[in-house]
C-alpha cells in the first residue's frame, strides 16, 4: 500500500480499480442475497427497487438514514482504530452500552450544573465508560497474553448483564406514573429516570431550516456533527500527528516498530482505550438526542455493524462517514420493504455478513489482479 | 451441593460446549481459527428445531449439522480460497447467521424469534448402572447426545494421533509448506477441518433446540460458540482437555441456575461464565500452545 507503484497504465487501473472495491463488493452482496429473497418468491430486482425508492425518495427517510449514520460513524471508527494498530475490537458492543450507562447516570443525577457544563460532561463521561470497558480486554492481552477477541466477546455479554440488572435495579425510576396515563401495562419498566433537559443534545433541524433543509421529522441532533467531527479527528490523528505514526507503524509490523524505537505495547495500550472512548460515544446519540433516558430495550449492534463500517470504508475517515451512510440507507430500506413488500427486515443483517465477506474477498482479487499484472510487465519488461 | 443432580445438570449443560470445543480442534488443528462457531451454533439450533419440526427429531438433527457445515463452507471458502482475514470471516459468519436465522423464521414460522415446539430424541436410561441411587439422576433419560459427546471425544483422539487424515490435518496445521511438499492436500485437509467443525458446531445447536429447550429461541447460544473456543484454547487443542474445560464451564453454568432463588441477582449469576471463561484464560494462555500456523492463510506454491 505504501509502496508507491509507478505509475503506469495499469496501475492507475488498480488504484481505481481499489477505490470503487466497495461499490463491486456491495453490489455482489445484494446479487448474493437475492438468493434469500427468490426463496420466499419475492422479486429481488422489485424489492431493491422498493428499498431505494422508499429510502431516498422522502425527506424523513433521508432524516432517518443520517440519524442512523450518526451512532455506526462513532462506532466504525473505534474498529477503524483498532484494525490499524492491528487488533481486532470486538468489543465496541459492550463499550458502547458501558458509555451510555455513565453518561445516563450523570446525565439525571447531577444537579443544578448550566448545560454547557452538564452536556459536556455527561459526554466525557460516556466516553470514560468506553475506555473503561476497554481496559481489561487490552491489560489482559498485554500482561496475559489473552486474545482480545474472546475476552471482549465476554465482556459484552457481562455489559449487557450489568445493564439490565441496574436499569432493573438500583437506577430504575421508581417514579414512574403506572397504568395507562404513564402508557404502561401495570407495572413500572424498567429505565433510568429521565436526563435532565440540561444533559439532552439539541436538534439539528432547527440550524438546517435556516439554510434550507426542511426535514419533517426523524432526529438528527448535534451528534452528527459531531461525528463527523471525529471522523475528521481520526484522518488528523493518523496522517498528522506522531502518534498517528507510530499506530500505523505499529499495525503494519509491531517487531519493525520496535526496532525503530517506538514502545509497541504502549502504543497498541493507548490506541485501544482511545478505540474505547470513541466507542463511548457510539450510543450517545440514542440516549442523548432521542430517548433521553436508558432502558432495557435500547438499541443493540451498532458494534457489530461498525465492524462492517470499517472494513467497508477502508479504515479511512471519508469511507466510514459513506460507509455509515450506506448501512443507515440499508437499515432505513429494511423498514421499507418490510411496509411495503413484508419482507423480513433482516435483509438488512444478511446483507451487512455478505458485505463484510465480500469487501475482504475482493481486496483478495485486486491483491491478486495487481500481482498478475506487475509479472507481465516484469515479463515484458525482460524480454 | 455436589448433589447428582446437580452433577447432571453440569453434564447437559457441558455437552454443547464439549461438542462445539472438540469440532473447533478440527478446525483450528488444520491452522484455521474459527470464531464464526456461534453463528454456526445458531443456524444449527435453528434449523435442527425446523427440520425437527417437519422430518421429526433424527432428522433435524441431522439438517442442524448439515446447516452447521455449510455455514463453515462459507467461512472455509473466504479463509482458504480468498485467505481473508479468519477473524473478520467468522464475525461475518457470525452476523450472516443472526440475519438468515431471523430470516428464515419469520419465512417459515411467521415468528422472527422462536420456532414451535419439536419432539426430543428418544431418552436412554443406562440399564443396572442407573438403579444405583447416585448415579441415578445422572443416568436416567438422558439424550442420546450426551453420549455422543463423550464418546466424540476418544474418537476425535484416536483420529488425530493414530489416522493418516489425523496427522495429515494437524501436519497443515504446523506446516503447510512442508505437508504440501510430502504430498498433502492442503487446502482439502483445512476444508475438511473447517466443515467437521461446523458440523459439530451446528450438532451442538440442534442439541441445545431439539433436546435440551424442545424448540429454537432467539439468544439461546448466549456465546457458548466463544465459550466453547475458550475451552479448546484451555484444553490445549486437545479433545481430553477440551472435555475437562467444557465440564467445568458445564458446571458453572449448572451451579448458575441453582443460584437463582438465593439473593444476588440474576444478572450476576448469569456472568458467571463470561467472567469464569475470561479468568481461565488469564491464567492459562501463557501456558497454551496453539497449532504453529493457526490463523496464517496458506498460499499455495508460494514457497517463502
Amino acid at each position: 500500500m505504501n509502496a508507491q507503484l509507478p505509475r503506469s497504465k495499469a496501475a492507475k487501473r488498480l488504484a481505481l480499480l481499489e477505490k470503487f472495491s466497495p461499490v463491486l463488493a456491495v453490489l455482489v452482496a445484494m446479487a448474493v442475497a437475492s438468493i434469500a429473497l427468490i426463496i420466499i418468491g419475492k422479486n429481488p430486482l422489485v424489492v431493491y427497487g422498493t428499498m431505494f425508492y422508499f429510502a431516498f425518495g422522502r425527506m424523513d427517510s433521508i432524516a432517518n438514514i443520517l440519524y442512523k449514520a450518526t451512532p455506526l460513524i462513532f462506532a466504525g471508527i473505534a474498529c477503524a482504530v483498532g484494525f490499524r494498530v492491528g487488533l481486532f475490537n470486538i468489543g465496541v458492543e459492550g463499550q458502547y452500552l458501558i458509555g451510555v450507562l455513565c453518561a445516563a447516570s450523570v446525565g439525571f443525577a447531577v444537579k443544578g450544573l448550566p448545560v454547557y457544563i452538564h452536556l459536556p460532561l455527561t459526554i466525557l463521561a460516556g466516553a470514560a465508560g468506553g475506555a473503561l470497558w476497554a481496559l481489561v480486554p487490552i491489560w489482559l492481552k498485554l500482561k496475559r497474553g489473552v486474545h482480545e477477541v474472546i475476552t471482549t466477546i465476554m465482556l459484552n455479554h457481562t455489559a449487557f448483564l450489568f445493564v439490565q440488572f441496574l436499569v432493573a435495579g438500583p437506577l430504575m425510576d421508581k417514579t414512574q406514573v403506572i397504568g395507562p396515563a404513564g402508557g404502561g401495562f401495570g407495572s413500572l419498566r424498567a429505565r433510568t429516570p429521565a436526563l435532565l433537559p440540561t444533559a439532552r443534545m439539541p436538534d439539528l433541524h432547527g440550524t438546517l431550516e435556516k439554510i434550507g433543509i426542511n426535514f419533517p421529522a426523524g432526529s438528527v441532533n448535534w451528534f452528527l456533527i459531531l461525528a463527523l467531527l471525529a471522523a475528521v479527528g481520526l484522518w488528523y490523528l493518523l496522517w498528522k500527528t506522531p502518534f498517528g505514526l507510530e499506530l500505523r507503524a505499529v499495525g503494519h509490523n509491531p517487531k519493525a516498530a520496535e526496532t525503530a524505537g517506538i514502545r509497541s505495547n504502549a502504543v497498541i495500550f493507548r490506541t485501544f482505550l482511545l478505540s474505547g472512548a470513541v466507542a463511548g460515544l457510539a450510543g450517545l446519540s440514542d440516549l442523548l438526542g432521542y430517548f433521553g433516558y436508558l432502558d432495557i430495550d435500547f438499541p443493540r449492534n451498532f458494534g457489530f455493524t461498525g465492524i462492517a463500517v470499517a472494513l467497508v470504508g477502508r479504515n479511512g475517515a471519508v469511507g466510514i462517514v459513506l460507509a455509515s451512510v450506506l448501512f443507515g440507507f440499508l437499515s432505513r430500506g429494511g423498514m421499507g420493504i418490510l411496509i411495503i413488500e413484508k419482507v423480513p427486515m433482516e435483509t438488512y443483517y444478511i446483507l451487512q455478513g455478505l458485505i463484510i465477506l465480500c469487501i475482504v474477498m475482493a481486496s483478495e482479487v485486486i491483491r491478486r489482479y495487481a500481482r498478475a499484472q506487475q509479472k507481465k510487465e516484469e515479463a515484458s519488461a525482460n524480454a | 451441593m455436589l448433589s447428582p443432580e446437580l452433577l447432571a445438570s453440569a453434564i447437559r449443560m457441558a455437552v454443547p460446549i464439549i461438542i462445539t470445543a472438540v469440532g473447533a480442534i478440527y478446525s483450528e488443528r488444520s491452522g484455521i481459527v474459527n470464531i464464526g462457531l456461534e453463528g454456526m451454533m445458531i443456524v444449527g439450533a435453528f434449523a435442527g428445531a425446523a427440520g425437527g419440526v417437519f422430518l421429526g427429531p433424527f432428522g433435524g438433527i441431522l439438517v442442524g449439522m448439515l446447516a452447521g457445515a455449510f455455514m463453515a463452507l462459507i467461512h472455509a471458502y473466504a479463509s482458504i480460497q480468498f485467505k481473508v482475514d479468519q477473524i473478520v470471516s467468522g464475525t461475518a459468519i457470525n452476523i450472516l447467521a443472526y440475519g438468515l436465522v431471523r430470516f428464515a423464521a419469520i419465512s417459515i414460522f411467521r415468528m422472527a424469534t422462536t420456532t414451535p415446539h419439536v419432539d426430543h430424541l428418544p431418552a436412554i436410561t443406562v440399564p443396572l448402572l442407573a438403579g444405583i441411587p447416585w448415579l441415578k439422576p445422572i443416568l436416567t433419560h438422558v439424550s442420546p447426545l450426551v453420549f455422543v459427546a463423550f464418546l466424540l471425544v476418544p474418537l476425535t483422539a484416536w483420529i488425530m494421533n493414530r489416522t493418516v487424515f489425523g496427522l495429515r490435518l494437524r501436519s497443515v496445521g504446523e506446516y503447510p509448506l512442508a505437508a504440501e511438499t510430502l504430498g498433502v492436500n492442503v487446502y482439502l485437509m483445512k476444508y475438511s477441518g473447517v466443515i467437521i467443525s461446523g458440523a459439530l458446531a451446528g450438532l451442538s445447536g440442534a442439541y441445545l433446540s431439539v433436546e435440551h429447550t424442545g424448540m429454537y429461541v432467539e439468544g439461546m447460544t448466549q456465546g457458548l460458540g466463544f465459550i466453547a473456543l475458550a475451552a479448546m484454547i484451555f484444553g490445549n487443542w486437545k479433545p481430553g482437555g477440551a472435555m475437562l474445560a467444557g465440564l467445568l464451564f458445564g458446571f458453572a453454568q449448572a451451579l448458575s441456575f441453582r443460584l437463582v432463588s438465593e439473593a444476588i441477582p440474576f444478572q450476576f449469576i448469569k456472568m458467571i461464565p463470561y467472567l469464569l471463561t475470561i479468568v481461565v484464560l488469564a491464567g492459562w494462555s501463557r501456558r497454551s500452545r496453539p497449532p504453529a500456523a493457526a490463523g496464517v492463510p496458506y498460499e499455495r506454491g508460494e514457497s517463502a
